[in-house]
């Protein structure tokens, strides 16, 4: 399958990259291996979603590319990890920001995960995170810190906010990751190896909840409470990985929040630290709305219905619970 | 570049509109970086090629997402734009 072999070349590419222009050439091959897979059903939803999502990305590659060359114009050089120039700095973290759906640029997110089908949304929050990561841990060193823990504190306050009046799942799970997001840049500055961390873990949490949600095709709140009869015990995993993205303390989830919160005492930001753990508080009621709808209430008629069984992974949704 | 960024995001009604702005970014970003070496005798040819070969795929995967809006929507309004709302 083309697309996908092209988007692993492209995040490849721009992985294991030191000049600016071979970067940003792997974040293009990304954002059009994508482009076809979002709107690959003719739904005038997933082109309308398909559409913002190109605006988007192709504008903060542009801007990627125009930081890097006002950098390469005070500097000489096309360096990834030398950022000399300081409005070249803002640039790129506009840039990265607008690329991984960080607060002020974060619109796009939910009504482009809204619009493309379960499995594309699971590669749009996880694999397409991933090269803006990695270049942002390039070039942490040279950020701004105060403008990054801003938009991170802002991304985790909206994303708990804008996700208490959804109904559909693929725009709650938008403002999850949002949240999480939040949570890994906040840390980028003072250990990178944190925001790795959060990262890899968020992306296993997620492909289980998006993979268990495709087996059940549960899209909207209501579907979630009658997915019991499907199959009971996807569901009960299902209530643990969403249990577990939220951060509570058995669960892995809890890992990197704690990692976090410790690292930021230790560089005595200790108010920023309460101020994202109440914030989280805000995740913590959706995220136990949803388990609430999916496992804990009993719809009115039951049904043990066993159709639709597509041959999706469950093994999967166990790996968050180690 | 920063005129064209400007009218990209100030965009109103149509769509192509702003992939034209997104083009007009690209177009200054490449006679910049045209320009450059020019001043400081060196030279960066394979990256001016790639960056336009780059910029013509992305010009063109805009403009196929153009058509197919237009062909599921009516026009290419931005105000038509609004079925994904919260």
């Amino acid at each position: 399958f083309i697309l996908m072999l092209s988007l692993t070349l492209g995040t490849m590419i721009t992985i294991t990259s030191n000049h600016w222009v071979t970067a940003w050439a792997g974040l293009e091959i990304n954002t059009l291996a994508i482009i076809p897979l979002i709107s690959k059903s003719h739904h005038p939803r997933a082109i309308e979603a398909a559409t913002k999502y190109f605006l988007t990305q192709a504008t903060a590659s542009a801007l990627m590319l125009f930081s890097s060359m006002t950098n390469a114009w005070s500097s000489g050089q096309w360096d990834i990890t030398q950022l000399t120039n300081p409005p070249s700095c803002l640039l790129l973290t506009a840039a990265i920001a607008i690329k991984l759906g960080l607060t002020p640029f974060h619109f796009w997110f939910p009504e482009v995960l809204q619009g493309s089908s379960l499995t594309t949304a699971l590669l749009l929050s996880t694999a397409m995170k991933f090269p803006p990561t990695t270049i942002l841990l390039l070039t942490s060193h040279s950020l701004n810190p105060t403008l990054l823990s801003t938009m991170a504190i802002m991304s985790i306050a909206l994303g708990g906010w804008m996700g208490l009046n959804q109904t559909q799942t693929r725009k709650i799970l938008a403002f999850s990751s949002i949240s999480h997001l939040g949570w890994m840049t906040i840390i980028i500055t003072y250990n990178p190896k944190l925001t790795l961390l959060t990262f890899y873990l968020y992306s296993l949490m997620t492909t289980s909840i998006f993979l268990s949600m495709n087996s059940t095709n549960t899209l909207k709140l209501s579907t979630l409470m009658t997915s019991w009869t499907k199959a009971p015990m996807l569901n009960t995993t299902l209530m643990l990985t969403l249990l577990s993205l939220a951060g509570l303390p058995p669960l892995t989830g809890f890992l990197p929040k704690w990692l976090i919160i410790q690292e930021l005492t230790k560089q005595e930001m200790t108010t920023t630290a309460t101020i994202i753990s109440m914030l989280s508080l805000l995740g913590l009621f959706f995220y136990l709305r949803l388990t609430y709808c999916s496992t804990i209430t009993l719809p009115p008629n039951s049904p043990n219905k066993m159709k639709q069984w597509s041959i999706k992974k469950p093994v999967n949704t166990l790996t968050p619970t180690l | 570049f920063s005129w064209s960024s400007l009218g990209l995001a100030f965009h109103r009604t149509h769509l192509i509109s702003s992939l034209l702005c997104l083009e007009s970014i690209i177009l200054s970003i490449y006679i910049a970086l045209s320009i450059w070496p020019i001043k400081n005798q060196t030279s960066a040819t394979l990256m001016q090629i790639l960056i336009l070969a780059f910029s013509a795929c992305e010009a063109s995967a805009g403009l196929a997402i153009l058509i197919a809006s237009t062909q599921t929507h009516v026009s290419d309004h931005l105000r038509n734009l609004n079925l994904l709302q919260c």
